[in-house]
């Protein structure tokens, strides 16, 4: 594979653009115009792999939304990472998650067999085995296994019964989506659990498929060439259901609540109004906005494998950023529709010693209070 | 008679721990097998060693040359083969440390005598010795039977498995036995030892770590947690929280975007134990967690927890250790 | 330089609730997935890592199911040259001494300066096979090795004691070395990796082939069998220590003690 061709490094203009819109070229020693340079210049990789600021990149694709050229800077990452993959030369917390996907289906390397304890006593249809079914809800790792996140899939489930919607699952099926997989470097892996999915997406019996998270939603969308099947995230269904009246809120939620658009959802598809309506639609909240918002959105840091490379950047973090920018606009509480941003944001409300005064919260938490449910 | 051999283990001129916790159980094995229980002791100056063991055995060997004063498995092994062929013991103990680990396996094979390795319990049923150990990171116990008819048995126990005390007194006598070594082991040279460096913190390394969480709330509180780490001749590690912060550097951070480590205990104190650090440090062998929270995840995964400030807890902890190591 | 490095494949169990099996012996292993003993893992790369630095060969041996092929596979994805599996299912309910046996018979056409082994496996742990190879082979051994260093005519290595320290040994060659976890860290083995070497042949032998009768293995050839297996006693949870500080401080003495720590 040549890169200069592979990246068309050729009709870089070096303009910066990229660089300039990186969200962690403040704090970390990563500056992709000067990589597409250096790969340029060198005629092949070799040099750019020592960039200590690799693994600080969060994929978020600002740079390639950016180029003028339209060029995709941020795949030049990839395919750098691709080449320290093959050679085996990663952190060794990438290795873990790569290793756990590869063995268990997913990066933190939890068992399968306890993929779905996630549902608890919610009764959900798993696709084919138990019927059929219009949508198929994939859950995701985070959502299947984080007691933080777990919750939110059950929300989910119970909306979609009150709206009348049919809908199952993979159940221990499902596996890792492979979009932070694929971003780590690792293309062989991501092949086969592109494989695998696929294939049991094929055997569901679904044409439509919704996701918990917009990681998923991204590779499935554009990864994937999924033939005939709708892909959704959750805001966007919901969003639908609202309108269509299927779901309504019976509850006030009087809080103060900002959205953080997340970058796989929001400036990488657009998807920027849908999770706005939901939370207009919730009686009592007012919908506050980040300057930084909708395509200009902070990344958190969360995605391109972040979850699980420490990187080399140094100083506050994004995340932190956001949180004290919240507390300052007089929000109380931050949602958002990503879990990895939730999980990011709520280390960066630890970190400023603000998780007393701003919540983190995705839109399905606040959806639920609005909705009356208990026990979630 | 019947005789129960075990391997005294010793150091820089200090014995293991391991040693009564091994006499205490040979004690016990030698009445039900109405054998006498042998210590033996290979090394060079050794003679108050003997001394100390010598009460709690029927008799106490001792092997002295200038080739055994440092441990190494190829002359040890000579003596001890020797020495079970002249006494024809039923029982062979030892530790299953880093000095049994090297011994046990390679001499068993050259006396054809049954092993069964790091056991934590040995029964006695009828005229047969029963065994016991893990398997599975300890998921899984293991009751194993040695082939029938062997006149020697082998074991190799794990450290911590049988109480150092309530040692009766079998006032045996210390016995030289002499040894003529034929060959000067150039193919295998004990060198020196090595101290474990200090400053250069790798907590993948460390048996014992005690790792701080938000809760410590102030890097002004560090120092006592550092004081209980050394005096427990261990290193402080952290979560994410305390190292993004700078109050410990990064390399002492566990969790999934951190170090996996698996110590031999793992003290968490104001940890609450989110998933992503859980997975960085739940095979550890014994997690202690002190938290505030009654509810923390952490106490899921701890063996023992207490719920209580650490701030409150660990001075206590502190003074107790400093107490008993008489410092 | 001429390696060979023993490995074992072994069943993950980190967080599984393990089942007895109708045997009563062992385990269930359904749904159960198997991989390289980890201390094999390190074992592996260290041996990869010497012949980049001295050059030689890297042989990679297993003896197990068949499906023990999968590791030898993955070693040469590492960095071996060569691989083998010893598969028979008269070799089952071999204890470390057998499998020794077999791994000696395996070994003695194959030209050697190093073995290397994991100190232990993750599944039964016995910390056997290794210093029993070395015995059956009448070559030098030292276990737990943390590091290792190619001189002239000797090789110093250094071994893992308790309480961090370790302790500088030097042996001729040839000798057999068992590796403990953390003296490299292995690098990565990617899918492509693997994929790449599938066209490389796995020898395969059975007890035949190497010239062994089926009473010199399996039960029949061990000094050890499990006869049975049963779950530790279950606790609840955390053990919650109760009472005022000086109490609890008190409890805490006695966890210590019981670890070997204090």
């Amino acid at each position: 594979m040549d890169f200069l061709e592979k990246y068309e490094l050729y009709a870089c203009l070096q303009c910066g653009k990229c660089t300039g819109g990186c969200p962690v070229s403040l704090r970390a020693p990563l500056n992709i115009r000067s990589l597409m340079h250096e790969v340029l210049m060198g005629g092949s990789p070799e040099v750019a792999l020592e960039c200590p600021g690799l693994w600080d990149c969060t994929t978020c694709a600002t740079c390639t939304l950016r180029c003028p050229r339209g060029l995709e800077p941020s795949e030049l990452i990839v395919g750098l990472r691709g080449e320290l993959v093959e050679q085996g030369n990663v952190p060794k917390t990438v290795i873990d998650a790569l290793e756990g996907t590869f063995k268990h289906g997913n990066p933190w390397g939890k068992p399968r067999q306890k993929r779905t304890e996630w549902k608890e006593d919610i009764a959900v249809k798993v696709l084919p085995e138990e019927g059929e079914a219009e949508w198929l809800y994939f859950i995701g790792c985070a959502a299947s296994y984080d007691p933080r996140l777990q919750g939110i899939p059950r929300i989910l489930c119970r909306v979609f019964e009150t709206a009348g919607v049919s809908f199952g699952i993979l159940g221990t099926k499902e596996s890792c989506c492979g979009n932070e997989i694929r971003r780590m470097g690792e293309e062989g892996l991501f092949e086969e659990l592109r494989e695998e999915n696929t294939k049991n997406f094929n055997a569901s019996g679904v044409k439509a498929i919704v996701t918990t998270s917009p990681h998923c939603f991204n590779t499935f969308s554009t990864e994937y060439e999924l033939d005939g099947f709708q892909v959704l995230h959750y805001t966007q269904l919901l969003a639908d259901l609202i309108k269509e009246g299927k779901v309504t809120f019976s509850h006030e939620v009087n809080k103060k609540v900002v959205y953080h658009d997340p970058c796989f959802l929001g400036k990488q598809h657009e998807v920027f109004d849908p999770p706005r309506e939901i939370l207009r639609a919730i009686p009592g909240l007012e919908l506050l906005e980040f300057d930084r918002s909708r395509e200009r959105s902070l990344c958190c840091e969360g995605g391109g494998g972040r979850m699980w490379a420490e990187g080399a950047g140094e100083g506050e973090r994004n995340s932190e950023i956001r949180v004290k920018d919240a507390h300052e606009m007089g929000a109380e509480i931050i949602a958002t529709a990503c879990p990895f941003c939730l999980l990011t944001l709520e280390d960066g409300a630890k970190t400023t010693g603000l998780e007393e005064k701003v919540l983190i919260r995705d839109i399905l938490e606040l959806v639920a209070e609005a909705m009356g449910f208990d026990n979630v | 008679m019947a005789e129960i051999l075990v391997l005294m283990e010793h150091r820089q001129g200090e014995m293991k721990e391991i040693n009564l916790e091994m006499l205490s159980k040979g004690q016990e094995l030698a009445d039900k097998t109405k054998a006498e229980l042998t210590a033996v002791l290979l090394g060079k100056g050794i003679a108050s060693m003997a001394d100390e063991v010598k009460r709690y055995c029927h008799h106490t060997l001792v092997v002295e040359d200038e080739i055994l004063s440092n441990f190494n498995s190829e002359p040890y092994q000579d003596v001890l083969s020797f020495l079970m062929k002249e006494r024809k013991p039923s029982l062979v103990l030892m530790g299953h440390t880093a000095f049994g680990m090297d011994l046990a396996p390679s001499l068993a094979t050259a006396t054809e005598v049954p092993l069964a390795t790091d056991c934590y319990e040995i029964e006695v049923k009828g005229d047969a010795i029963i065994p016991y150990r893990q398997m599975y990171g300890g998921k899984m116990c293991a009751e194993i039977h040695f082939v029938k008819d062997a006149p020697c048995q082998m074991i190799t126990i794990r450290a911590g498995s049988f109480p150092a005390e309530g040692l009766k007194d079998l006032n045996g006598a210390v016995e030289q036995v002499s040894f003529q070594f034929d060959k000067d082991y150039a193919y295998k040279k004990f060198l020196q030892y090595v101290e474990a460096a200090v400053g250069d913190v790798d907590i993948t390394q460390a048996d014992i770590l005690v790792a701080v969480g938000r809760g410590i709330g102030d890097p002004e509180n560090l120092p006592m947690v550092e004081e209980l780490a050394s005096l427990l001749g261990g290193v402080v590690a952290c979560s994410r929280p305390v190292s993004d912060k700078n109050w410990l550097p990064k390399e002492r951070q566990v969790g999934t975007s951190g170090k996996t480590v698996k110590p031999k205990i793992y003290i968490a104190l104001g940890i609450s134990g989110a998933f992503q650090h859980i997975a960085g440090m739940k095979n550890a062998a014994t997690i202690i967690a002190v938290n505030k929270d009654a509810k923390a995840p952490i106490f899921s995964v701890a063996h023992y927890g207490i719920v209580d400030d650490l701030l409150k807890v660990v001075p206590g902890i502190v003074a107790k250790v400093r107490e008993r190591k008489g410092a | 330089m001429d390696i060979i490095v023993c490995i074992k494949r072994v069943p993950e169990v980190a967080e599984i609730d393990l089942q007895v099996d109708q045997t009563g012996k062992g385990i269930q292993e359904e749904g159960l997935v198997f991989g390289v003993n980890d201390w094999d893992n390190y074992a592996v790369e260290e041996a990869v890592r010497i012949k980049e630095k001295h050059g030689g060969k890297v042989t990679a041996i297993t003896v197990g199911s068949e499906e023990s092929e999968d590791v030898v596979r993955r070693a040469l994805a590492l960095g071996a040259d060569e691989a083998a599996v010893v598969t028979d299912p008269q070799a089952e309910g071999s204890d470390a001494y057998a499998i020794a046996k077999v791994l000696a018979a395996a070994i003695k056409d194959i030209p050697y300066d190093i073995i290397l082994t994991g100190a232990l496996a993750d599944d039964d742990s016995y910390a056997q096979v290794g210093a029993t190879l070395a015995e059956l082979l009448d070559i030098p051994h030292a276990t737990l090795v943390t590091a290792i260093e190619i001189e002239d005519k000797q090789v110093k290595i250094k071994r893992e004691l308790e309480g961090g320290m370790e302790e500088e040994l030097a042996v001729a060659t040839p000798a057999l070395f068992t590796i403990q976890s953390g003296i490299n860290e292995p690098r990565y083995v990617s899918i492509m990796g693997i994929r790449k070497v599938a066209k490389i042949e796995v020898a395969k032998h059975d007890l035949g082939a190497l010239g062994l009768s089926p009473d010199q293995v399996g039960s029949a050839g061990s000094f050890i069998t499990v006869e049975k297996i049963f779950p530790p006693p279950v606790g609840e949870g955390a053990q919650i220590l109760e009472g005022s500080p000086d109490e609890v401080a008190t409890k805490m003495m006695d966890i210590f003690q019981k670890g070997g720590v204090v």
